[in-house]
């Protein structure tokens, strides 16, 4: 096994696994639906607000596709060979995250600039929405990795994650939200989407190594 | 300089026989300090010119709220050195504090939105500070879970150090989200390094209370740290001499 062959083997499985991918554009589809039904399908509240309802859902979907990210590897003992492998376990998470990134976000992005007529968002504002997304998500996955190697070896682990890893994306919400509502009333955005990336590259630089050690810590 | 009094913490007994001195002097100095402060600002300290009365809960709010983001930053420390040197007693520290961190984040919540309704006209706004100290909150009890979820000790502290780690990238979100959005909060009232905003007849209470409540939560942390290093030592001898000596 080298890095090669894992990113391969990590995207093969994930290309053959088709309906998960499905499964979690669905998830975001479902929630963007119902904010109009349950709170107001008005183009007046929804064209301010899309950029909000868009990252809400991105949110939830990450962690709901990142939560199981290690369970297999865990049930079968790939999570062992990682350790045994001799690789450095933080690079294997980064491939992994990376894999699953470029498989939920690409049909996401794909899907949504009909999503985001269907909210009514002015096409102005629809590169600065899908700019925060590229910017931003990296950060959620990275950050969601953790919440998902320290409850790999619980059954019940998925509301246990919301807890702890959905609190630690509010900065970058905030931010991405911020970046949007600025793009709809033509001001500059670089300043937000600057302190996305930033985020993200903290996360980069920090999350692949505490996944690790809870990943160690899993294990044992 | 000479480091083996910090070494020594390191170790569980010594900790132990350590803290029995200290924790219930710690308590009882930082509740006459908390009480001096708090009825000498509720009843002596004048009157602010612009909120009346009404600005006397800061002498609750403000040290209740720095305490809250104080214990945050400390399990963080707590949880670095628990990952770097894997000291024992790091993991105990985060779990006897977040307990305590929980609470003052709460009070902190509860006493800001009693402030709020006076002078601002509403209990609750989604302004920045609130908002992050509501998430410290939510952080804390991320914490709490995660401790109580997982059965593995081992585990269990690894998972709590990680979490507490990486929350701690939160507090200058927290500490500068004031500077950064610009909203109805004002800004910190209390800090040490600059010369105080308000005159000295209110400032000195509010040091009271702060250094009160700090040196209470320190005993009260203490006294929980000795209670889970009983429980985690229960079958050590030193422990068993120890509640024999309690005359049991």
């Amino acid at each position: 096994m080298n890095y090669t062959s894992f990113f391969k083997a990590e995207w093969l499985s994930l290309l053959r696994r088709k309906q998960d991918t499905l499964n979690a554009l669905l998830f975001f589809v479902m929630v963007i639906t119902l904010f109009p039904l349950g709170v107001d399908p008005s183009s007046e509240f929804l064209a301010p607000a899309a950029g909000g309802i868009i990252w809400c859902a991105t949110a939830l979907s990450v962690l709901m596709a990142v939560e199981g990210l290690f369970k297999e590897d865990f049930n079968d003992g790939s999570l062992e060979q990682w350790l045994a492998s001799g690789l450095s376990v933080s690079v294997l998470v980064l491939l992994k995250v990376l894999a699953q990134w470029l498989m939920v976000m690409v049909p996401l992005l794909l899907a949504l600039p009909v999503l985001a007529q269907m909210l009514f968002l002015p096409w102005s504002s629809l590169l600065t929405v899908m700019g925060s997304l590229l910017l931003g998500t990296p950060a959620l996955f990275l950050i969601g990795a953790i919440g998902a190697a320290l409850t790999v070896s619980l059954r019940r682990g998925a509301v246990l994650m919301l807890l702890l890893i959905l609190p630690l994306y509010i900065p970058v919400i905030i931010f991405a939200t911020g970046a949007i509502r600025a793009a709809q009333l033509q001001m500059s955005v670089s300043g937000q989407l600057a302190i996305l990336a930033a985020m993200s590259i903290v996360a980069l630089a920090l999350a692949p190594v505490m996944t690790a050690i809870s990943i160690k810590a899993s294990v044992n | 300089m000479n480091w083996t009094w910090f070494h020594k913490l390191g170790s569980p007994k010594w900790f132990y026989q350590w803290a029995s001195k200290w924790a219930g002097k710690l308590v009882w100095i930082g509740l006459l300090l908390l009480l001096i402060g708090v009825v000498w600002g509720l009843a002596f300290a004048p009157a602010d010119y612009q909120q009346g009365n009404s600005f006397r809960i800061i002498y609750i709010h403000v040290p209740v709220a720095m305490l809250a983001q104080s214990c945050y930053l400390a399990m963080g420390i707590a949880g670095f050195v628990a990952l770097v040197w894997q000291m024992k007693l790091a993991p105990v520290f985060i779990k006897s504090v977040a307990v305590v961190g929980a609470v003052m984040a709460f009070i902190a919540l509860l006493s800001g939105a009693i402030w709020g309704k006076p002078t601002w006209g509403t209990w609750w706004v989604w302004d920045a500070r609130l908002t992050s100290v509501l998430v410290l909150f939510l952080l804390y009890m991320g914490v709490i879970a995660i401790q109580n979820a997982l059965d593995d000790q081992v585990f269990a502290d690894k998972a709590v150090a990680v979490v507490s780690l990486v929350g701690v990238i939160n507090l200058p979100i927290i500490k500068y989200s004031v500077e950064w959005w610009n909203t109805l909060h004002q800004p910190a009232t209390f800090r040490l390094t600059e010369k105080p905003s308000m005159p000295m007849e209110m400032w000195l209470p509010l040091l009271f209370s702060a250094l009160g409540l700090y040196l209470f939560s320190a005993g009260i942390a203490m006294w929980r740290m000795q209670t889970e290093v009983l429980k985690r030592e229960r079958k050590a001898n030193w422990v068993k001499q120890e509640v024999m000596s309690d005359g049991i």
